[in-house]
C-alpha cells in the first residue's frame, strides 16, 4: 500500500525534474528547508522554550545576515559554476580552490608591487585559464584521468601558493580590487535591472511561443511557461528587495550573475555546449559524429580555470586579504564541489545546469552560517553539512528520470 | 536450381550502387576478409549473414571508412572511388548504424539527430560557429521530418530525452541519424538483436522505409525470418569468403542455414 503511494510521489517528481526547469526543484527545497529551520523554526523554539525572551529573535532571515550570506557564497559558486562545466563533461577539478588561490595570491603581490588593479586581474584571468588548459592538456591528450591530474594540481598549486605568500597572509587594499565587493548599485539600479531582466525574460518567453506556433510546432504549454517566469520574477525582485533593504545590490552578485548566465548560455544554447553534453553522455557518440573530444576536454577545462581565476579575485575583494586558509589550504574546494552536486549536477558527466551550482552554493552558505548562528560548533559544521550533501545526492538519485538511472 | 547458377553470377539485379571487390584484411594473423566481392543497389535490401565470426561486421566496418583492407577496390555508381577514412565515406553518403547505437540519452532525440551539425541562428555571423546561438526550432523541424520520413509512429515528440526511449526507438533514432545526413547507403549490424516482437517489427517497418525511399540497405541479422521478411538479396559469408548471393524469393532458410554452416558443397569448393 505506502509502497504504492511512494511510487506515485516519486513518479510525480520524475515527471516534474524532466522539464529543463524542473531540476531546480530539489536545490530550490533544500534551500526552503534550511531557511524554514534556521529562519523560523529555530527562533520560534527558542522564544518558547526560554522563559527570559521577550521578542522573537528572527537573525538568519534578517536582511543583513541574508547580505552576508550572497557575499560568503559568490566566491563558492563562481568556483563550483565553473566545476559543473567539467563535471558535465563527465570530468572533475579537485584544483579548482587551489588554482583560485595561486590566482588570489598572485593578484595581491601584482597589486603590492604596483600594477594596476584591472591590469593584474588581467593578467590573473589568464593565469588561471592557462592552468586549467595545462591540466586538459594532460588529460585530454595524455589520457591521465582528470580525477589523478587535477588531484595532482590540488597539492602542486597548494604549494605555490604557499610559495608566492610566505608569510601564508597578504592584505589586498587595492581599490580596484576591493571595488567588486564594496562597490553598490545604487537601489533603483538595482530594481531596474531586475525590472529589465524579467522583461527581458517575458520577451523571450512570448516570441518562442509565437515562433513555435508560427513555424507549427507543438508549443511548451502556457502555464509552464508564464508560471516559470512568474517564479523567476518573485525570485528576482525579493533577492533585489531584500539586498536594498539592507544595504544594495554589490556588484560582485550582479557579476556573478552575468558570468552564470553567459556560461549557462554557453553550455546550453551553443553547438560548444551541446558538444560538452554530448561528450559527458556518450563520448564515443561524440566522436562518431566528428566532434574534437579533446580540444572540448580542453576548453572546459579552460573554463573552471578563467572562473576559478574569478573567485580568486571576488575572494580577495571580499577579504581584502589573501590568505592560505581562505582558499587552497580550506574548506573551498569541498564546498564548490559540493555546491555543483547539490545543484543537481551528476558526478557521471551530462546532466546539470550552472544556475543550480549558484543555488547549491546558497544551500551550503546557509547552512553554515545557520549552524554559525545558532553556536554549533566546527565538528557539528561538517557533519550536517555530509549530511546535507548526501540527502541532496539521494533526492537526486531517487527523482531522476528512468533511462539515466545508470548515470 | 543448382549450385553453379548461384556462385558463377550474382542473380540479375538493378544495377549495383556500391560494388567492391577482392577485398583482404587481415588482422594480424587473422584472415578477416579473403578476397570478398559483395554489392548493393539503390531500393534493395540486401541482407548480409553468416556464423558468428564470419566477416560481417568486419566488411561492413570496411564499406564505412572505419577499417582500411588491404587489397580492395571500390565503385559508387559505376565510378572506381577510395575510401581512406570515416569521413569520406560519410562524404559519399555511406552510413553505418553500430551494434551500440552511441546515442546520447541524456540529449533529446531532436539533438541527437543533429549531433555534430546543429543548426544556428542567422545574424551572428562575428562569432565562430561553435558559439552561435543553435536554432532549436529549425533543429526540431528538421528531426521531425526525419522522424515522419522513416515513419515511426510511436514516437510521441522529438523532445522526449532518449535515454527515456525503448530499444526500437532508439534503433529508429540511430537509423535516422545515418539517413539525415544526405546518406545513399545505409547499413545495419544486427539491429534487432536486443529486440522484442513489436519493436522488432518497428525497426522492420523503417528498414522497409528505407527501401522505399530509394536508400541501398545492407542487413546484419542472424535472425533467419527477419531476413526473409525485408531482404531482397542474401549474401552468405563463411570464414571470411564468400559463399554465394541468393535472391529472397528463389530460396529457403535451410537452403541458407547450410551454406552458412557448411558452404556450398559440403565445404569444398568455393566460389572464386
Ligand atoms: N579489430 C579486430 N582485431 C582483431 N581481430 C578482429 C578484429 N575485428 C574482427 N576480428 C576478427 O575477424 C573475424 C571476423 O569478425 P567479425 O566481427 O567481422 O565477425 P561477424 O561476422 O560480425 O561475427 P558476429 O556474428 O559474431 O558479429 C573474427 O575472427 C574476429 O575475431
Ligand atoms: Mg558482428
Amino acid at each position: 500500500m505506502s509502497d504504492k503511494v511512494q511510487l506515485r510521489i516519486v513518479d510525480r517528481m520524475r515527471i516534474i525534474r524532466q522539464s529543463r526547469f524542473g531540476s531546480f526543484v530539489p536545490v530550490l527545497l533544500a534551500l526552503a528547508v534550511i531557511w524554514g529551520y534556521f529562519g523560523l523554526a529555530m527562533p520560534l523554539w527558542q522564544y518558547w522554550t526560554s522563559p527570559d525572551a521577550d521578542s522573537v529573535n528572527f537573525i538568519f532571515l534578517s536582511s543583513r545576515n541574508i547580505y552576508n550570506l550572497f557575499m560568503q557564497s559568490s566566491v563558492t559558486a563562481t568556483l563550483a559554476v565553473g566545476i559543473t562545466v567539467v563535471l558535465l563533461l563527465g570530468d572533475i577539478d579537485l584544483s579548482a580552490a587551489a588554482t583560485a588561490g595561486v590566482c588570489a595570491a598572485l593578484l595581491g603581490v601584482l597589486a603590492l608591487v604596483g600594477v594596476p588593479g584591472w591590469i593584474a586581474c588581467l593578467i590573473v584571468l589568464g593565469v588561471g585559464a592557462m592552468m586549467g588548459v595545462a591540466q586538459g592538456v594532460l588529460i585530454a591528450y595524455i589520457g591521465i584521468p582528470s580525477f589523478v591530474v587535477t588531484l595532482a594540481g590540488l597539492l602542486g598549486f597548494q604549494g605555490l601558493m604557499q610559495k608566492i605568500l610566505p608569510t601564508g597572509n597578504l592584505n589586498v587594499d587595492n581599490d580596484f580590487i576591493r571595488g567588486f565587493a564594496r562597490i553598490l548599485l545604487p537601489d533603483t539600479l538595482g530594481v531596474m535591472l531586475a525590472v529589465a531582466l524579467v522583461a527581458v525574460m517575458a520577451f523571450a518567453v512570448m516570441r518562442r511561443q509565437a515562433l513555435r506556433r508560427a513555424r507549427g510546432l507543438e508549443g511548451d504549454s502556457a502555464f509552464v511557461a508564464w508560471g516559470q517566469l512568474v517564479f523567476v520574477a518573485i525570485l528576482v525582485f525579493s533577492t533585489v528587495f531584500v539586498l536594498n533593504s539592507y544595504r544594495s545590490v554589490p556588484l560582485m552578485v550582479v557579476l556573478l550573475v552575468g558570468v552564470t548566465a553567459l556560461t549557462g548560455w554557453v553550455t546550453t544554447s551553443t553547438p560548444f555546449g551541446r558538444s560538452i553534453f554530448a561528450v559527458g553522455g556518450n563520448s564515443e557518440s561524440a566522436r562518431r559524429v566528428g566532434m574534437n573530444v579533446k580540444r572540448i576536454r580542453v576548453a572546459a577545462f579552460g573554463i573552471v580555470g578563467l572562473l576559478a581565476a574569478l573567485g580568486g579575485i571576488f575572494g580577495a575583494s571580499r577579504y581584502g586579504s589573501v590568505s592560505y586558509t581562505a582558499f587552497a589550504g580550506g574548506s573551498l574546494l569541498l564546498e564548490s564541489i559540493g555546491a555543483a552536486v547539490i545543484g543537481g549536477t551528476s558526478l557521471f558527466g551530462g546532466r546539470g545546469s550552472v544556475w543550480n551550482a549558484i543555488l547549491g552554493a546558497l544551500v551550503i552558505g546557509s547552512l553554515g552560517n545557520g549552524l554559525d548562528l545558532s553556536g554549533a560548533s566546527a565538528a557539528d559544521k561538517l557533519m550536517f553539512s555530509g549530511a546535507i550533501l548526501l540527502l541532496a545526492v539521494a533526492i537526486d538519485a531517487i527523482s531522476r528520470p528512468p533511462g539515466l538511472s545508470g548515470k | 536450381m543448382t549450385v553453379e547458377t548461384h556462385s558463377t553470377e550474382l542473380p540479375a539485379a538493378p544495377s549495383p550502387h556500391l560494388r567492391v571487390s577482392g577485398i583482404q584484411k587481415h588482422f594480424g594473423g587473422v584472415h578477416a576478409l579473403q578476397n570478398i566481392d559483395f554489392e548493393v543497389a539503390r531500393g534493395e535490401v540486401m541482407a548480409l549473414v553468416g556464423d558468428n565470426g564470419a566477416g560481417k561486421s568486419t566488411l561492413m566496418k570496411v564499406l564505412a571508412g572505419a577499417h582500411i583492407p588491404d587489397e580492395g577496390r571500390f565503385w559508387l555508381d559505376g565510378d572506381e572511388i577510395s575510401i581512406d577514412g570515416p569521413q569520406t565515406a560519410a562524404q559519399k553518403g555511406i552510413q553505418i548504424v553500430y551494434q551500440d547505437l552511441a546515442l546520447c540519452e541524456n540529449l533529446d532525440v531532436a539533438a541527437n539527430l543533429s549531433l555534430g551539425h546543429e543548426p544556428t541562428k542567422a545574424g551572428w555571423r562575428f562569432l565562430p560557429r561553435f558559439l552561435r546561438p543553435i536554432d532549436e526550432l529549425e533543429m526540431e523541424i528538421r528531426a521531425q521530418q526525419a522522424i515522419d520520413q522513416l515513419e515511426v509512429r510511436t514516437l510521441r515528440s522529438v523532445r522526449a530525452l532518449v535515454g527515456g526511449l525503448s530499444g526500437g526507438q532508439r534503433q529508429a533514432i540511430a537509423i535516422a541519424r545515418a539517413v539525415g545526413a544526405k546518406s545513399s547507403v545505409v547499413m545495419l549490424d544486427e539491429p534487432t538483436a536486443a529486440l522484442g516482437v513489436a519493436q522488432t517489427r518497428q525497426v522492420l517497418n523503417v528498414v522497409r522505409r528505407l527501401r522505399e525511399t530509394n536508400h541501398a540497405v545492407i542487413y546484419i541479422s542472424h535472425n533467419m525470418r527477419d531476413i526473409f521478411e525485408v531482404a531482397d538479396r542474401i549474401c552468405v559469408l563463411r570464414h571470411g569468403q564468400n559463399v554465394a548471393t541468393w535472391r529472397t524469393a528463389e530460396t529457403t532458410t535451410d537452403e541458407i542455414v547450410v551454406a552458412m554452416t557448411r558452404g556450398l558443397d559440403q565445404g569444398g569448393k568455393h566460389v572464386r
